[in-house]
């Protein structure tokens, strides 16, 4: 083994540039405020799900883009969204979180479409319909909504601050190899198929799907083997993928259920971290218990895995959120297969794009001293 | 059954979750022990049920926690048992307490975790007052990173 000096550890992986990160893309002020203006008020990002505005009038808020925002159903399948900000003193007018709004008059409006019942709203009048935004990157989940008789439902909601930058939180999702991270996943999803049965696949506008995934749920001894009659239409019990949509929903299925997840920015160091789970709206009382306790094993605020994402993504911070970690790399090159960090390069690459520097070096310090972490301009 | 034995019941199962005695605290379970913990979410406007168990089930959940990642420092339940009920015609008596948990960080620092209430069904079985039912209900909803032990 080379021995390494303080100057050799500061020294950017030796990797294609494509393939590592700056540890400022974590912590630079700067650097946040850019994400706001040059990401979040561009993208298209999920708000809601149909079902948790049933009636017309009904509605959700959310923060996007620092943002207070609201999707009303207007009527039938007719969304609408708008900044919650109204009067001189640009005060919220809504009061919780849901609920039934009066009026939206003197509201800014935003535009708003839905698919599958997923309901996103832009910001941004330029940006590309929704459709052409997600182009084929949900394709991984078309038999599981499309042409069903049936609409799903969202039955758990939680919300979680992560002391963590809103990136680590995606890279728990993005990054297949911290799997071995936890007990569950070694014991239910390692064994369970060859890592080349996997397919991580880049799309446009830095989204990627993640197929081949398969779970031996009886390997973990306080779960239960999942029955193929309880498996959701288009899935087998033990079948698990996800899209992790640019840059900041992520839809996954488990073979029995569904979740959503979000994350809201709050500061360079804090994160908002929201999660849905979904079944099928009128499915009996056994089939709706069946499917929460599915959603909890894994997914719950007292389920196993989820909670050890959270408990990474702040350790992470913890070393990248003050300068200790200076590189964070993404080189595992697999074919788009087993481990691959593609995923990772996918929503770097479309991070460097928009922002208009590259992850591995975003800011002066980076391109002028790779040594003296101190000095950044 | 008196109204004291569900007191004690009560206390020494919160004491043994915070000491993370896991066999001590399943010793006070029932052969029939069903554990919740449940919240009501105002963003979808529905209870929702965050964890289930039976006996079975909370052993193995338990036996596995050593293997987890999981939050450092520790748990504190300050419980107030606001309410005995008269025993039922099954013989169990209901109870109604108030819990408040702190986290203590290795560091040494403290703070307030979650909030809720237990709402608990106490056995007399073989001689032996055994916690038969649990629903811990949740006023807090952000816990965090989460937890891999039941409230």
């Amino acid at each position: 083994m080379t021995a390494r000096n303080a100057q050799a550890w500061a020294n950017p992986p030796r990797v294609p540039p494509s393939h590592f990160v700056s540890g400022w893309v974590y912590r630079d002020p700067a650097i946040y405020d850019a994400e706001q203006a040059k990401i979040f008020r561009r993208v298209w990002r999920f708000a809601a799900h149909e079902s948790e505005m049933p009636e017309a009038g009904a509605y959700r808020t959310f923060v996007h883009a620092c943002e207070p925002m609201m999707v009303v159903r207007e009527t039938g399948d007719r969304f609408a969204g708008f900044i919650d900000r109204a009067g001189p003193a640009g005060a919220r007018l809504l009061p919780g979180p849901a609920g039934q709004c009066r009026s939206t008059r003197g509201l800014r409006p935003c535009r708003t479409a839905a698919k599958w019942g997923f309901v996103f709203v832009t910001l941004d009048p330029e940006a590309p319909d929704l459709d052409s935004y997600l182009g084929d990157a949900l394709d991984i989940f078309r038999d599981v909504f499309e042409g069903r008789e049936f609409s799903y439902e969202v039955f758990h909601f939680h919300q979680a601050i992560v002391e963590a930058n809103w990136k680590a939180w995606q890279e728990t999702i993005l990054d297949l190899y911290h799997e071995f991270m936890h007990v569950v996943l070694r014991r239910t999803q390692m064994p369970a198929t060859a890592m080349t049965a996997r397919s991580l696949r880049q799309h446009r506008n830095g989204h990627v799907s993640i197929g081949g995934l398969r779970a031996l749920y009886g390997n973990y001894q306080a779960y239960r083997v999942r029955s193929e009659g309880e498996a959701l239409p288009g899935l087998t019990p033990d079948d698990a993928r996800f899209t992790p949509l640019f840059p900041d929903t992520t839809i996954i299925a488990r073979g029995t259920v569904l979740r959503v997840d979000t994350v809201t920015p709050l500061g360079p160091h804090r994160t908002l971290v929201e999660s849905r789970g979904l079944g099928i709206k009128g499915e009996s009382p056994a089939d709706r218990r069946m499917r929460i306790r599915h959603h909890n094993d894994y997914w719950g605020p007292l389920g196993r895995n989820v909670p050890e994402d959270a408990y990474a993504a702040e350790a992470c911070e913890r070393a990248f959120g003050r300068g200790a970690a200076l590189f964070q790399t993404i080189a595992r090159d697999e074919d788009g297969r087993g481990q691959d960090d593609c995923g990772l390069r996918a929503f770097y690459a479309e991070w460097s794009r928009r922002l208009g520097r590259p992850a591995c070096a975003p800011t002066n310090a980076d391109a002028i001293s790779r040594g003296e972490q101190e000095g950044k301009p | 059954m008196t109204e004291q034995n569900v007191r004690e019941l009560v206390y020494r199962s919160c004491l043994a979750l915070d000491r993370e005695d896991f066999d001590g605290f399943l010793a006070l379970c029932d052969p029939a022990l069903h554990y919740v913990v449940t919240a009501y979410s105002p963003e979808i406007r529905k209870e929702m049920t965050w964890m289930e168990q039976d006996l079975a089930g909370m052993k193995a959940l338990l036996a596995m926690v050593p293997q987890h990642l999981r939050r450092t420092g520790s748990l504190h339940r300050h419980v107030s048992v606001y309410q005995v009920e008269a025993p039922a015609s099954d013989g169990t008596i209901g109870a109604l307490s108030s819990f408040l948990v702190t986290h203590t960080a290795l560091d040494g620092g403290s703070r307030l975790f979650a909030v809720g209430h237990y709402h608990d069904r106490i056995a007399a079985t073989g001689g032996r007052h055994l916690l038969k039912t649990r629903r811990a209900h949740l006023e807090t909803r952000d816990l965090g990173i989460g937890l891999h032990i039941p409230i």
